[in-house]
């Protein structure tokens, strides 16, 4: 066991790395990497300057510091003249101490915009998941209970069409019916106390834990219906013990391996419905920062953001595996 | 209950018997946003194999959308853009079939122009993903080794990263062109399509008409373009149509982090248009007309897709790692 998990700790390690690559690779080979760390004043001319073609007009209100002196400052604390690999090297052993830049906007450390809005994207993810479990288990024990009959072809029918819609038309129809039209909610994230703030994650929640919900379901109801099959749960029957029970206490729990499964590869899908959900509901949670980051050209938050959402989908799939591998040896086996 | 019985089986399950060992396999393989949208859609297969009119019902949208999309400049529609068209945000009537906008647009005729965009990102990334990841799942599967450990890593690192972050990433440094948005969603269709592919090359590697082949004397390309591509691209033929459903969705979704077209509108964006609280209070009609042909389009893929996968029976390719 041990030697699977470092094991598997190695290439999450190797897989990371790859990931911050592209991440870095992509806003520095795409994008201009002085403007990355400097943003807007990356596009003053400074040979001119030097040159004394154009006058460097930015340092004389304030503190003297004009911008070449900025940019030339920037260029050796980035490392801007030495080669992208290098680079990269320095950027990585920066964020693994925590340090991901200053914001452009307010200059604040992109560590602690981060830390401010990484909870209400957590908290999310858990009432969505909550939801989906729990929409999920009663709907498919339901569905198995009276396999083929009407109620289980209409939730297959019900649970095809759900997959169907995509998570922002689900989001913006659930904004319509709750928040315009019947105003149960209201369409401010209300940051007050912790019940506030559960109850402005019902809709969000909902618009990301129906879909997997439904995927759990059908998932689950296949699980029941071969262990219903098992002769233990004959054996229940033949003592006369109820349905309820036999069910709920016997049938279930070793019914749950697939879900547990695909659970951690729909918190990893969440990850990308979130980013939506979050700017209908307007949560300001990760998404919308790194949403508002990208229209405003606010570079380190963009790269910090995406390092961040990366990193827990990646760590997510990590736990799954490792789970997985407890739930049933075999994997550990064939690895 | 009152059906006849075997003894040994519980009534509810016996018609189950053959069905939950293909719909756990074919869940058990699920890796990444793709798959675990198709999530155990597994139909009862009993009564033998045929499309059957719903998969037809299905192309037959599909057929619908894409014709009124290439016509519809010659349409008879109204002008998408001319503002004025109706009143501001009329509701469904004879004239304007799905109401008008708050600039007074005919809500059908920029639904129907929106197809047109959606449906070019749809398709120029599947394409692209199936040309890319299919030579990359396909050298990897013939020739294993170090191309196969290569391309493995590379797949297994785009499967790494959340889609939609990727894409974020890549169209916040290029500008949200047609180009760049189509092209970002083909590079997210590149891993799935190419495991896939690795799957079927390695399933029909060793067969023995490519043994023959080798024996009399074809070298790697003409193995690999003659005898394994028309077996690989069978199986890819339903991921092909899945594929385009998520990027549709997927185009959706860079809509609402405004990181669509920027020229034009597809339908992501027609339904983030109409999904201002006002518009939506005032003109519900201009959100969810768009909605339901996105529904509507996403469904069909979706079930075409689904279905032909598994008429095509590829479950133990879609399984074999």
């Amino acid at each position: 066991m041990l030697r699977f998990v470092a094991r598997r700790f190695a290439s999450l390690l190797a897989v990371l790395l790859a990931v911050t690559a592209l991440a870095f690779g992509a806003m520095n080979v795409l994008g201009d990497p002085l403007f990355n760390v400097v943003g807007f004043i990356a596009s003053v001319d400074c040979d001119a300057v030097e040159a004394g073609l154009v006058e460097d007009v930015s340092g004389q209100t304030a503190g003297g510091r004009g911008d070449c002196e900025v940019i030339a400052e920037a260029r050796r604390e980035h490392h801007l003249d030495r080669a992208l690999p290098v680079r990269y090297g320095y950027w990585l052993s920066d964020i693994v101490r925590g340090d991901f830049g200053t914001s452009f906007k307010n200059e604040l450390p992109v560590s602690d915009v981060l830390r401010d809005k990484l909870p209400k994207s957590l908290l999310l993810m858990g009432v969505a998941q909550a939801i989906a479990v729990g929409v999920a288990v009663p709907w498919a024990v339901a569905a198995a209970y009276r396999a083929h009959r009407s109620f289980d072809r209409a939730s297959t029918v019900g649970s095809f069409g759900l997959l169907a819609v995509p998570n922002f038309a689900l989001g913006v129809i659930l904004f319509y019916l709750f928040v315009v039209r019947w105003q149960v909610f209201d369409s401010r994230y209300d940051d007050t106390d912790l019940a506030s703030r559960l109850r402005s994650m019902v809709l969000p929640g909902l618009t990301l834990g129906l879909p997997a919900a439904a995927v759990y379901q059908r998932l689950l109801r296949t699980d029941l219906l071969t262990t219903m099959q098992e002769d233990f749960v004959h054996m229940a029957r033949a003592k006369g013990m109820s349905d309820r029970w036999i069910m709920f206490r016997h049938v279930l729990r070793p019914s749950l391996f697939s879900m547990v499964t695909v659970f951690g590869l729909s918190t990893a899908g969440m990850i990308g419905g979130s980013l939506v959900a979050e700017q209908i509901f307007t949560i300001p949670g990760i998404g919308r920062a790194l949403v508002e980051a990208v229209i405003r050209d606010d570079f380190p938050i963009v790269l910090g953001g995406v390092v961040v959402v990366a990193t827990g989908f990646v760590v997510v799939n990590f736990v799954v595996d490792l789970l997985y591998s407890l739930i049933d040896p075999r994997v550990r086996a064939d690895d | 209950m009152t059906e006849q019985l075997p003894p040994d089986r519980h009534p509810r399950q016996q018609r189950d018997a053959h069905l939950h060992v293909q719909d756990i396999e074919s869940q058990t393989s699920v890796q990444g946003g793709y798959e675990a949208m198709l999530g155990g859609l597994s139909f009862d297969d009993s009564r033998g194999r045929r499309l059957g009119v719903t998969f037809w019902c299905a192309i037959g949208w599909m057929g619908l959308v894409l014709v009124a999309a290439v016509a519809a400049p010659w349409l008879p529609l109204a002008d998408p853009d001319q503002t004025g068209f109706g009143g501001r945000l009329d509701p469904p009537s004879g004239d304007a079939w799905f109401g008008t906008d708050g600039n007074g647009r005919d809500v059908f005729s920029r639904t129907v122009w929106g197809a047109r965009i959606s449906l070019v990102v749809g398709f120029v990334a599947i394409v692209m993903g199936m040309a890319f990841g299919g030579t990359l799942g396909i050298l990897a599967g013939y020739f294993r080794g170090t191309v196969d450990r290569l391309a493995s890593f590379l797949m297994f690192a785009l499967l790494a990263f959340p889609g939609l972050v990727l894409a974020l990433l890549f169209i916040a440094s290029l500008g949200p062109s047609l180009t760049v948005v189509s092209l970002t969603l083909g590079i997210l269709a590149i891993a799935p399509v190419g495991r896939l592919a690795r799957a079927a090359t390695l399933l029909y590697a060793e067969r023995e008409f490519v043994q023959a082949a080798r024996v009399l004397g074809a070298g790697h390309g003409r193995i690999i373009v003659r005898e394994l591509l028309p077996n690989v691209l069978v199986p890819m033929s339903g991921l092909a149509l899945l594929g385009m459903a998520i990027t549709v969705v997927a185009e959706g979704g860079l809509a609402f982090l405004g990181l669509s077209v920027a020229d034009g509108f597809s339908w992501g964006k027609l339904i983030v248009m109409g999904a201002a609280p006002r518009t939506l209070r005032d003109g519900p009609w201009v959100a969810m007309f768009p909605i339901g042909a996105m529904f509507l389009t996403v469904l069909a893929l979706n079930y075409a897709g689904d279905r032909l996968r598994w008429y095509l029976d590829v479950r133990e390719l879609a399984f074999e790692r």
